[in-house]
């Protein structure tokens, strides 16, 4: 309820801003990255909850229910080390059940306090696209609690805006609908 | 969890331009254009030492001093998306005949429609090139169809086919091989297939008089992420013919 509530918030705080696309203006880009933002941050807070050995398999799943939501339905994640360039490709689905059954007895997964925003451009079709960069560490232990790998990775997310319509109470309201797309995972050197 | 090394490192290319034009503070937050500290050179002239790569340049500041000089003394040098002028440059490898093989992949921006995209220009294959080599201009002359073969119902045009591996000197003086088309041409067939992405490289020639090529470091410490790992001075009309290589 409390996310209607908020989304809807977003909805009407855009409403009053007039439809023209072409030239966003400042604030406007502002306004778009906090949207985006907010998604990767789910995202965030969903990989965490997947990752975490005292979530409870149900309630496992029904996260990754949620994020496959975050994103378009035909995304990617690319995932490569630090030993390998070689990108290994999952659907969102896969890549967080891949996480759920980690072989550790306990994992630790950490965001690093950055986020990092493009400037968002338009594709053929007029559709936004940006990228978000965020990082994050991951530490697996073993039953004697010792630490047995370590990687702090690097996560460029797209994201695809797009300005739409709806009805609500007869009157069309116009938003901005923000849809995850493709992840690039890369290990990086920072420990 | 230290975070300096990851807010110095240039995490994205967009991020190189924001931070070469000054487009962004050092904390990575947008500035409104409307700002005085936009594109403001003095900043500029602060910011862009960060995006050497320190390894290279750290010992040479010379040349470092000489570009950040000129690049911020007036408003043509500032880089832009759309701009054009500055290429992708994929190391890819590819299965050809059963091996794998690298293959370039040169990329640029494009308009289209309402917006843009990256379009394949160029492509660098040793097989291709080792296909039509630049040949001694006195073996070349030894090539032609005389001018009155038109007469004999060019029953002479069977000695440019004996030797295939020269057939090229029997075009035009204007004829280039076109990279592209020959790798269109073996995907489509199905000799060349597809493995991976190796890495990536952006060449600019965006800037007055200067040529650089941004790459990828992934390293600890303050000096990371996209950074220029090749600079040449470079006069505008000596570009053109490096650009073809990338855009022909």
């Amino acid at each position: 309820m409390k996310k209607i509530l908020a989304t809807l918030a977003i909805v009407l705080c855009f409403a009053g801003i007039a439809v023209a696309q072409d030239e966003l203006s400042f604030e406007r880009k502002q306004a778009i990255d906090s949207l985006a933002l907010e998604k990767v941050r789910d995202l965030s807070k969903y990989i965490k909850i997947v990752g975490s050995k005292d979530t409870p398999y149900s309630e496992a799943n029904r996260v990754i229910d949620r994020a496959e939501e975050l994103f378009m339905s035909d995304a990617e994640i690319g995932v490569s080390s630090l030993h390998s360039n070689q990108i290994q490709y999952y659907r969102v689905r896969k890549y967080f059940e891949r996480l759920m059954r980690l072989n550790y007895d306990r994992v630790e997964i950490e965001w690093y306090n950055i986020e990092y925003v493009s400037d968002l451009q338009r594709q053929p079709d007029g559709t936004y696209v940006g990228v978000i960069t965020i990082f994050q560490t991951f530490r697996g232990y073993d039953a004697e609690g010792n630490m047995v790998y370590k990687d702090t990775t690097k996560k460029d997310i797209t994201v695809y805006v797009k300005r739409k319509e709806t009805q609500i109470g007869g009157r069309t309201i116009g938003f901005w609908d923000v849809l995850l797309g493709d992840m690039r995972v890369k290990e990086t050197t920072n420990k | 969890m230290d975070e300096t090394e990851l807010y110095a490192m240039t995490k994205q290319m967009g991020q190189f331009m924001r931070r070469f034009n000054y487009e962004e503070d050092q904390f990575g937050y947008k500035i409104n254009p409307k700002d005085p500290s936009y594109r403001n050179n003095e900043m500029r002239r602060k910011s862009l030492p960060i995006l050497f790569d320190m390894e290279k340049y750290g010992s040479n500041p010379e040349l470092q001093q000489y570009f950040i000089e000129d690049v911020t003394k007036d408003d043509s040098s500032y880089m832009t998306f759309l701009g054009g002028r500055w290429y992708s440059e994929v190391s890819t490898t590819f299965k050809y005949k059963g091996k794998d093989v690298q293959i370039s992949l040169m990329l640029a921006v494009e308009k289209e429609g309402l917006g843009s995209k990256w379009v394949l220009t160029n492509v660098y294959f040793s097989e291709f090139n080792k296909m039509f080599p630049n040949g001694e201009i006195a073996e070349k002359e030894k090539h032609f169809l005389h001018p009155m073969s038109h007469e004999l119902d060019f029953m002479n045009i069977y000695k440019a086919f004996k030797e295939p591996e020269v057939i090229e000197y029997y075009a035009s003086g204007d004829y280039a091989p076109d990279y592209l088309t020959l790798f269109f041409y073996e995907i489509k067939k199905g000799t060349l297939v597809f493995q991976h992405v190796d890495a990536v490289k952006f060449h600019v020639f965006q800037i007055k008089d200067w040529y650089f090529e941004v790459s990828w470091f992934n390293r600890a410490g303050n000096n990371s992420g996209w950074l220029m790992s090749n600079i040449y001075y470079m006069p505008e009309k000596e570009k053109a013919d490096l650009i073809k290589f990338y855009e022909p």
